[in-house]
């Protein structure tokens, strides 16, 4: 059976096309289950372990007093951003896109935008 | 009737997929459940151990049940239906994709969590489907890694599965309502004491590790009571035990030319299915 290109991996695909972004993957952010990726997947990170990061980070912002679900997190390195963006969905239970950037190519503020605007399209 | 003889159902996966087979193999027990293979993959899992995708759907609400049921009418096979659900606008692809893909495997864990009886295999039964499918290895695997992880953080993962959570009444402690996020909330108002995390899954429409995994973190926090009893029972393994593959004498038999493993009476499960039991 030959392999063809589903919805979601075209997704994700096109996602590579903005600037300086070199993988993204889809995560369960609960169960940590990789759903698909694009590009060098070891930048954007393993399922599990963007996951927890997550998990983590949104327990102690409720800690603290925020409200609601976690939307974004941005980490940077010397060559890399690491950006984890909520994907929203209208059920179950939420999806977050992770992607690695290169600083060398990347407007963060460029970036995040049009992450987020297509992070509204991986599920179309 | 075919007659495989693998030693476990992660083996016999994995035989059917070097094949390509398309069909259904039918997994008795508790919970057991049927496991719909297209072209080698898995394409969904049925099981009374945990919500399928068209459960997830409808549960959840993200499709309407008159909507589905009129998809349902002008799509009378169901492994078709996926297209009518795209074409009518009801979901996307990439999302049904989503929800099916997270279906196979929950059913595969839910089915894990107790040994397997016997299984056979049957023609194929049209169902809402995960395209392309899982294969049946890295299914195996993230089986084995869930079971694990709920063992490291809270202990024996059918144990879990037993109890009863019941949210804690100490509406002083800072995490038994404020600061959760909303599907915290909504699974603590869940956790009746009464209900399972099974029964929870199916009323949400998530997925029972899903469930199990939010309900730990909920009793780290205090926000909920998890009380489980202690049942001595081997966990099946999920590791396939299949040789490497090398040259094989024409007299060998294939992994599906056995005869059917056939229960006992008061035999309990016949060995070498899904994975030893007690340690052989």
């Amino acid at each position: 059976m030959g392999e063809r290109v589903t919805a979601l991996q075209d997704s994700l695909d096109r996602l590579l096309d903005s600037p300086g972004v070199i993988g993204v993957a889809l995560i369960d952010a609960v169960t940590g289950l990789t759903y698909g990726t694009a590009g060098d997947a070891a930048q954007a990170g393993t399922g599990t372990e963007v996951s927890d990061l997550a998990a983590l980070i949104s327990e102690r912002l409720g800690e603290a007093g925020a409200v609601g679900e976690l939307e974004s997190v941005v980490m940077t390195s010397r060559r890399r951003h690491q950006v984890l963006l909520s994907v929203p969905r209208s059920a179950g239970d939420p999806l977050l896109l992770a992607a690695g950037l290169d600083r060398d190519r990347a407007n963060m503020a460029l970036a995040l935008r049009s992450l987020g605007d297509r992070a509204r399209e991986v599920l179309a | 009737m075919r007659t495989p003889s693998a030693r476990n159902v992660p083996a016999l996966l994995q035989a059917l997929h070097e094949e390509g087979f398309t069909g259904t193999v039918r997994v008795s027990g508790a919970p057991g459940g049927t496991i719909h293979l297209r072209g080698g993959r898995v394409g969904a899992i049925e099981t009374p151990g945990a919500p399928t995708a068209t459960s997830t759907l409808l549960a959840s609400g993200r499709i309407d049940d008159d909507a589905w049921l009129a998809a349902c009418a002008a799509e009378p096979d169901a492994d078709r239906l996926g297209h009518r659900l795209e074409a009518t606008g009801l979901i996307g692809a990439a999302e049904l994709e989503v929800v099916c893909t997270a279906a196979v495997y929950d059913g595969a864990f839910a089915m894990a969590l107790r040994p397997p009886g016997d299984w056979e295999l049957t023609d194929r039964e049209p169902t809402l489907l995960a395209r392309p499918g899982v294969e049946p290895r890295p299914l195996a695997e993230e089986t084995s890694r869930r079971i694990a992880l709920l063992a490291r953080l809270r202990g024996p993962a059918v144990e879990l599965a037993r109890g009863r959570p019941a949210p804690v009444a100490d509406r002083a402690h800072p995490a038994s309502g404020s600061g959760l996020t909303p599907r915290h909330r909504e699974l603590v108002d869940s956790a009746n004491g009464r209900r399972t995390p099974r029964d929870i899954a199916f009323a949400r429409g998530r997925g029972l590790y899903a469930v199990m995994l939010d309900l730990i973190r909920l009793e780290a926090l205090g926000a909920v009571r998890w009380e489980t009893t202690t049942v001595p029972e081997g966990r099946p393994s999920t590791a396939p035990r299949v040789p490497p593959r090398t040259v094989t004498s024409a007299d060998e038999p294939s992994p599906r030319a056995g005869p059917l493993p056939r229960r006992r009476p008061g035999g309990g499960f016949p060995t070498g299915d899904f994975g030893a039991r007690d340690g052989e």
